[in-house]
């Protein structure tokens, strides 16, 4: 009895998410064309490709593009160099975001310092990076990284932050050591959290490279 | 002895506000013997059990469990949460499998032992499920069986059926009954629902507002299950019901 019914009930609700599913679809489907259809009127009436091309103009020259091979190529390596910025950023944003979480005095410490990097412009790191890494990829690398690990840090922090007590110490009256609680309940618990800062840190890995 | 409380106080200053919630809080518990802590909120119920749990320290006196002193928490007291705090990101078998892969509990004993539960929680078939995919009785009854599937010697309650509807809590209560009663685990669980106190307890011991002073200590004879229509039921549940108002704010306020 008792299944039937709640198997029924997780049926419903799951329909009923994808009913909403469909109908936000619908409406950012909307949006979509809604958007394009003014930008096209705007563009017809100001008449001039240099400041409001037209819809079909960028459609255009996006497919050319994306068929030309050289600009392909520079795409990747764009890709590339976020990609190898944003593991960078990884590697040293989680551990710091895991310390921090887990101990108040490296927060205090490190905190503070952490804040105050952060404030500065991302542009203001460009000479001096320049300095120390020379021309070349090292500085975008940097810069990539540095953009992407606060948001990996800050994400990652919280997540351990959050962790219920009541899951600590469930794991402890059932004999977990402070090893298995790292691996079993500290971990999955704030994966979540760790993505979030890692999708975070993608975005503004592409900002910082434009 | 399986329990001893000893001399157990606690204060808490909060804002500057001193609050003594436990006063030189003593009591024995026999091995096998199911007790309820009864007592308004904010009685310090919770306060206790996570004491005896290890999850906090008393300012002073000792719990003792099977001869030994408490220090910190440990899988010989097993605790079950009002909440449940089952692992979400494990399935229903991972969260039963988990307190015996910590104390290290050979494989196929371990295998063995969740067979046991699972057909005692009447959670065969669900063992793949998250618990996010089961329903609250099912989560209660997980959370129980991971409790007591390192066997220990005492196992803590926090009104382990609280969130759950009236229904759901009298069958439940039934079989809570029935898996105690497979091993008769020393059993202290905290209510402050006074029929299942009675229904449930070999002896219920009434907390009070005031520092959790005990107001009433005293064994439930009936025979199990029990007969919640009978007369001498009632009785228990007067008596009990009474010391409870003497137990409330109104009542100890100066
Ligand atoms: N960590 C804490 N810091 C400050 N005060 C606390 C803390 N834990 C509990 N208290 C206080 O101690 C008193 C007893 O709390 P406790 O949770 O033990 O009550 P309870 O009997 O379990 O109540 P309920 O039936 O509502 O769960 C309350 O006044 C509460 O505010
Ligand atoms: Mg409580």
């Amino acid at each position: 009895m008792e299944n039937k019914a709640s198997l029924y009930k997780g049926r419903s609700r799951y329909s009923e998410m994808k009913k909403r599913d469909i109908k936000e679809r619908i409406y950012r489907g909307l949006v979509f064309v809604g958007v394009i259809g003014i930008w096209y009127f705007g563009a017809i009436r100001i008449d001039s490709p240099l400041l409001l091309p037209t819809p079909m103009a960028i459609a255009k020259a996006l497919v050319s593009s994306v068929t030309d091979p050289e600009i392909l190529l520079n795409l990747s390596i764009t890709m590339k160099r976020v990609l190898k910025g944003f593991l960078y950023a990884l590697l040293a944003g989680i551990p710091i975001g895991y310390i921090m979480g887990l101990s108040e005095l490296a927060e205090k410490l490190l905190g503070g310092i952490i804040d105050s990097v952060r404030q500065v412009p991302i542009m203001a790191w460009v000479p001096l990076t320049i300095i120390w890494l020379g021309i070349g990829d090292g500085p975008t690398l940097f810069m990539i990284a540095l953009s992407g690990v606060f948001p990996i840090i800050l994400n990652t922090m919280q997540g351990v932050r959050g962790i219920s007590k009541d899951y600590y110490n469930a794991a402890r009256s059932m004999g977990a050591g402070p090893l298995s609680i790292f691996v079993n309940v500290i971990i999955p618990a704030s994966i979540p959290d760790v993505l979030t800062g890692a999708r975070i840190a993608v975005g503004t890995g592409w900002m910082s490279v434009v | 002895m399986e329990l001893t409380v000893d001399a157990i106080n606690k204060t808490f200053i909060s804002n500057g506000n001193i609050n003594q919630v436990l006063k030189d809080i003593s009591f024995e518990v026999d091995k096998g013997q199911f007790i309820s802590l009864l007592g308004p909120s904010g009685c310090g119920k919770t306060t206790l059990l996570t004491i005896i749990a290890g999850f906090q320290k008393p300012d002073s006196g000792s719990i003792i469990v099977e001869g030994k002193k408490v220090v910190k928490a440990g899988p010989d007291r097993g605790f079950v949460f009002q909440n449940y705090a089952l692992f979400p990101w494990m399935t229903v078998k991972d969260n039963i499998l988990f307190p015996m892969k910590q104390i290290k509990m050979p494989k196929a004993e371990r295998e063995e032992r969740l067979k046991v539960l699972l057909e005692m929680s009447q959670l065969e078939g669900r063992e793949g499920l998250y618990p996010h995919q089961i329903s609250g009785g099912m989560k209660q009854r997980t959370a129980l069986v991971r409790a007591l599937a390192t066997k220990p010697s005492v196992l803590l309650m926090d009104e382990p059926l609280g969130a759950l509807d009236f229904q759901m809590r009298q069958s439940l209560q039934d079989e809570l009954e029935e898996i105690w009663l497979r091993d008769r685990t020393t059993v202290v669980m905290v209510t402050h629902d006074v029929d299942e106190a009675v229904y449930l307890s070999d002896r219920v011991i009434v907390m009070s507002t005031n520092k959790g002073q005990i107001v009433e200590d005293m064994n439930i004879e009936l025979d199990r299950p029990r007969n919640r229509k009978s007369i001498e039921y009632e009785k228990y549940k007067n008596q009990l019901t009474i010391a409870l108002t003497k137990a409330s704010p109104e009542m100890t306020e100066d």
